[in-house]
């Protein structure tokens, strides 16, 4: 029975190969969607699971506000070094407890023998505790030493064969150079590690042990900040101990505040801020970022895309086999009197259903495996398929997916077909016995709802996305480039740069489009508190970025006064103050230093779009405090200033041959910044086109059903005197309706969605009204396009030779 | 075999019943050969679909073999279709995707009969039917008479005890039809198969020992008929 039920199913196939096509095609695109994003999630939630001794570890999350983007307090992954020694004493559940700071900038420059440096990145310096929590594997080195004397190193395997083509690398020495200036460490290989399998939050590419990790600050004001890790000795409530780590935190931060000559109350009750400290399985770090929302909630719409596409795909295969089942009926009705349970009947088209799931599901793979360079080079991730460790579950969900994708597209045909009336079918009465009409146009509906929600999405996000393009930053971002170094005043490289000549302005800021360092700065201006963003530039900084002059003026040589007090304030900033503020004094900091505002300049844009920018003063004096943080700014004053970079790069290499030069044009930046709602729109424009190309297909085949099914009413009519043309709009009318009413009730859908994402950016568009109408009129035209193709060849046919055939 | 008591068929249109089949009673025994005759509207296809389980009757008794069938059960009945009732139609009714041979098996293959026993019997039909060359053909590639001897042999492959047949020959030249006239004959009268036909034809109703006639649903004339032959 199986043998001849698979063998109709076969012919079955090959008779409609149109239809199979289309069938298993269809299946297969939204299959593949939803594969490469079963793989994504797959390697998003393998994050440090590559040891069992991992769920013992654990890190330390401390609640501040240093070295946030918004200058708020988050539980962020550095906490204040002082807290590991504390934990030690304190908690004995903790049988390890390690610091290690991940690196800063774009990485260290690597120095072996005489060779060219090259950058690596994610070198984590750590105390001699590392590898006492972290379980890797050591192929070569003692894991019980590797690291207790100062510098030395502790290499990933891959990244061992990288720097030196071999694994076999104790004992070996390289220059660690930190900074252009720096002299550099000579640091000993004391260990390779094997690189593991899956993901690691706290991915590096060597471990070393410079001894900076092992003591705190001296001064008791000063803090230094460090990711601190724990091993415990067996399981741990998190709950339950996280309320003793914050008592020891508490009695900590008293002490300490004390010590600074203030008091636990001041500092925290009447600021209003919360104290706090936890723990956090390690396996939840990657899936708890401190700042932005995790990755689950990065790609929700991602998710959203691709199970929608997979729905319209089972729908058009729901669809197209229900519609077909017409052809199936006479088979129905004449098993049903020779003793066909209806069961077996159902298990024989399910059967159908899961030999069409199957074919797509091996197309699917093949698609994967094509796919899979570009998707990862897309989402930035290493995603493999047949080489995946996770082969084995990934095999298993595949299969769950077969299942439930044959249930969801066989399961209703089936029980459709399944219930065939004998008497009916077998008289010739199919129209009666056919059912789920209502149902097929209700899904035909919902594809296009979906097809059209993508369109109006792609015309909002377009438009946003034309906006942020072309939208003024309120600063100039071309010709100028950001070469990653500190600059001090007097900074003879700088000296030398600002002698070639096309060189216009040499400065640096804290806050440039691509590395913003926001510091929160609290002021006293007419006896009220203001919280400011507060940004240290050079004298030529403003100028050099281009930034527009509201009132007063912006820094400059002739004023000695600008390296003394003088702030410059943005719009944002001068709006929470008052007005005409140029001239006027606040104070601030501890000692109630007196600044005076000397001008205010537009608001410029120096993150992305999603952020508002913060009121913020910029100062050239470093009064108060200071801040520094890798940019020197670059501009030029002509077109052609690419030989002056060479110029710049090679003056660089003279005098620091340890440490390459690395640098950006801001208009990178600001491309970068630009990126990740491209990207998005990228996906939706992709998906969007698949799934109208879907959901036509699917009207394409329903046409082609409907006309058919209809060949004797409509030879009837042409016999009665109707024109092509008349025939051609009846079969159009019923399906208008469906597509009008899909774009009816997208109108809403698409609306609250594209007003939720333009919510995410701080600069964003009115909601357009083109997108709407352009959705529409291409539904309504490509739907008619597609019907009346099919509608054409039923309506030219001779009605004599329909007829004949009744 | 089949005993009938008061048979009532009516579909209600609007409040106003209108019947079908009307005070039907009769019974068939085992080994006979009805013609069921009569105008066309007259409700003999509906009596046909009712002694083959097809359609319920809106009231009356109804005993096959003994069994009272309006108590029932589906799976009763499908057992009933798996060994007692063979069906022929006016328009064949075979199925496109399968071979003949495939055709004629797949009754069998509902019996659980197992491989060797299902060849062998495919094997013996062919052969009486003169359509072993044709085995691996699809009914589209066979003329009307030859489908019909298919559908003949679907339903005879499962050695029903009786056959239920709707115009068999209906769309079939007057040639075929005496052929499969005659088949039916030989069946009946060789293997006492009961068989019950609808005809229009005077001439196939001649065939059969007994003859129906029915009119506006009410059983008109109850004849046997006189072997001339
Ligand atoms: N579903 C139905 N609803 C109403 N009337 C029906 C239905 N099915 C059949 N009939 C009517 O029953 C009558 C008898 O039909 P049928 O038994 O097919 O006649 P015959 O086979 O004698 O030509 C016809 O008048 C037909 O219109
Ligand atoms: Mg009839």
């Amino acid at each position: 029975m199986f043998k001849l039920n698979l063998k109709i199913a076969l012919r079955n196939l090959f008779k409609n190969k149109v239809y199979a096509a289309i069938n298993i095609g269809g299946l297969a695109i939204g299959l593949t969607a939803f594969v490469l994003l079963l793989l994504f999630v797959n390697h998003e939630s393998s994050y440090d699971k590559w040891s069992p001794e991992l769920k013992n570890v654990y890190q330390v999350r401390e609640y501040h506000d240093f070295f946030t983007p918004d200058n708020k307090a988050y539980w962020q992954q550095r906490s204040e070094s002082r807290i590991a020694t504390v934990l030690k004493e304190k908690i004995p559940q903790f049988k390890y407890v390690t610091k290690a700071s991940e690196g800063w900038g774009d990485g260290y420059s690597v120095k072996i023998d005489r060779n060219n440096p090259v950058i690596v990145k994610d070198i984590v310096d750590a105390d001699s505790l590392f590898f006492k929590v972290f379980p890797y594997e050591f192929i070569d080195g003692d894991e019980l030493t590797a690291i207790n004397a100062p510098n030395t190193i502790v290499l990933k395997q891959s990244v061992a064969i990288q720097l030196f083509g071999t694994d076999k690398v104790i004992g070996r020495q390289l220059k660690l150079v930190r900074w252009r200036s720096d002299e550099g460490n000579l640091m000993t290989v004391t260990g390779v590690v094997k690189d593991p399998s899956t993901a690691e939050s706290l991915a590096f590419n060597a471990i070393t042990h410079t001894g900076e990790r092992d003591t705190d600050p001296d001064q008791i004001s000063n803090s230094n900040y460090t990711g601190i890790y724990v091993r415990a000795e067996k399981f741990l409530d998190t709950n339950v101990l996280n309320k003793s780590l914050l008592n020891v935190y508490v009695d900590y931060k008293k002490a300490l505040l004390k010590a600074r000559g203030t008091t636990y109350n001041e500092f925290y009750k009447e600021k209003n801020r919360k104290a706090g400290l936890k723990i956090l399985p390690i396996s939840e770090v990657y899936s708890t970022p401190s700042f932005s929302e995790n990755w689950l909630a990065k790609i929700k719409p991602i998710i959203a895309l691709s199970i929608f596409l997979l729905i319209i795909s089972v729908i058009n295969f729901v669809n197209l086999a229900t519609a077909q089942s017409v052809q199936r009926a006479k088979e129905v009705g004449v098993k049903k009197v020779l003793g066909a349970y209806k069961k077996q009947l159902v298990l024989q088209f399910l059967m159908e259903a899961a030999i069409q799931t199957l074919t797509a599901l091996f197309i699917t793979i093949i698609l994967v495996e094509l796919l899979l360079p570009a998707f990862s080079n897309h989402f930035n991730v290493q995603l493999s398929f047949w080489h995946s460790d996770q082969l084995l579950s990934i095999i298993s969900q595949l299969f769950g997916l077969f299942i439930l994708i044959t249930l969801l597209a066989g399961f209703y045909p089936a029980m459709v077909l399944a219930k065939y009336n004998p008497v009916k079918v077998l008289k010739g009465n199919y129209e009666s016995g056919f059912g789920g009409i209502a149902l097929r146009n209700g899904l035909v509906v919902l594809q296009f709802i979906i097809a059209v929600t993508f369109i109006i999405g792609i015309g909002v996000m377009y438009k946003q996305n034309h906006y942020m393009a072309s939208k003024d930053l309120g600063f100039d971002r071309d010709k100028l480039i950001n070469i990653s170094t500190n600059y001090e005043t007097g900074d003879s490289f700088v000296e030398s740069i600002k002698r070639i000549p096309s060189v216009k302005y040499v400065a640096t800021t804290t806050q440039v489009m691509g590395n913003t360092f926001n510091t929160s700065r609290e002021l006293t201006f007419n006896n009220q508190k203001f919280d400011v963003n507060a940004v240290t530039v050079t004298m030529d900084a403003l100028p050099a970025l281009g930034v527009k002059v509201v009132t007063g003026r912006i820094f400059a040589k002739e004023y000695a006064q600008d390296t003394i007090n003088s702030v410059v304030l943005n719009q944002s900033a001068a709006n929470l103050l008052g007005k005409n503020l140029v001239g006027k004094t606040f104070t601030s900091g501890p000692k109630n230093d007196v600044f005076q505002v000397v001008g205010v300049i537009k608001d410029y844009n120096n993150e992305s779009f999603e952020k508002a920018v913060l009121p913020t003063i910029y100062k050239v004096t470093h009064l108060g405090g200071s801040s520094n943080t890798n940019n020197l700014l670059v501009r030029f004053d002509n077109d052609h200033y690419q030989s002056a970079i060479k110029t710049i790069e090679a003056e660089w290499k003279k005098v620091y041959p340890d440490f390459p030069m690395i640098y950006t044009s801001v208009e990178d930046a600001f491309l970068k910044e630009l990126k990740p709602s491209l990207r998005l729109m990228q996906i939706v424009v992709l998906f969007s086109i698949i799934s109208v190309v879907l959901s036509l297909l699917g009207l394409f085949a329903l046409s082609t059903f409907m006309a058919k099914r209809r060949t004797k009413e409509i030879a009837i009519r042409k016999i009665l005197g109707a024109s092509d043309l008349q025939i051609i709009n009846m079969l159009n009318k019923s399906f208008m309706i469906l597509v009008v009413s899909a774009n009816l009730i997208s109108w809403p859908i698409a609306f609250i969605l594209t007003k939720k994402w333009l919510e995410g950016f701080a600069y964003r568009i009115d909601m357009p009204f083109w997108p709407f109408a352009i959705a529409t009129l291409t539904s309504v035209i490509i739907a008619v396009f597609t019907v009346s193709l099919q509608a054409r060849k039923a309506a030219v046919n001779n009605p004599v030779d329909a007829l004949k055939y009744e | 075999m089949i005993e009938l008591k008061n048979i009532e068929k009516y579909y209600a249109n609007k409040g106003v019943k209108s019947y079908i089949l009307r005070h039907v009673t009769t019974s068939i025994k085992q080994g006979e050969f009805v013609s069921i005759m009569g105008p066309s509207g007259a409700g003999k296809s509906t009596l046909l679909n009712i002694l083959g389980m097809l359609e319920e009757p809106t009231y009356g008794e109804y005993h096959f073999m003994g069994e009272d069938v309006t108590a029932m059960k589906e799976r009763q009945r499908i057992e009933l279709y798996r060994n007692h009732i063979g069906f022929v139609f006016q328009a064949y009714h075979l199925i496109d995707e399968m071979t003949v041979a495939e055709n004629i098996e797949a009754p069998l293959l509902y019996k659980k009969i197992p491989g060797s026993e299902r060849k062998s019997r495919i094997a013996d039909v062919l052969d009486r039917f003169n359509m072993v060359a044709k085995k691996d053909l699809f009914p589209n590639q066979l003329s009307g008479g030859q489908q019909q001897l298919v559908g003949i042999a679907r339903a005879l492959v499962a050695q029903p005890s009786i056959i239920l047949a709707d115009e068999p020959t209906g769309n079939l030249q007057s040639t075929q039809a005496e052929q499969i006239m005659d088949l039916f004959k030989k069946l009946n009268q060789e293997e006492g198969i009961t068989i019950l036909q609808v005809t229009h034809s005077e001439k196939n109703a001649q065939y059969g020992n007994r003859i129906l006639t029915i009119e506006d649903g009410v059983i008109k004339e109850d004849i046997s008929v006189e072997k001339q032959m």
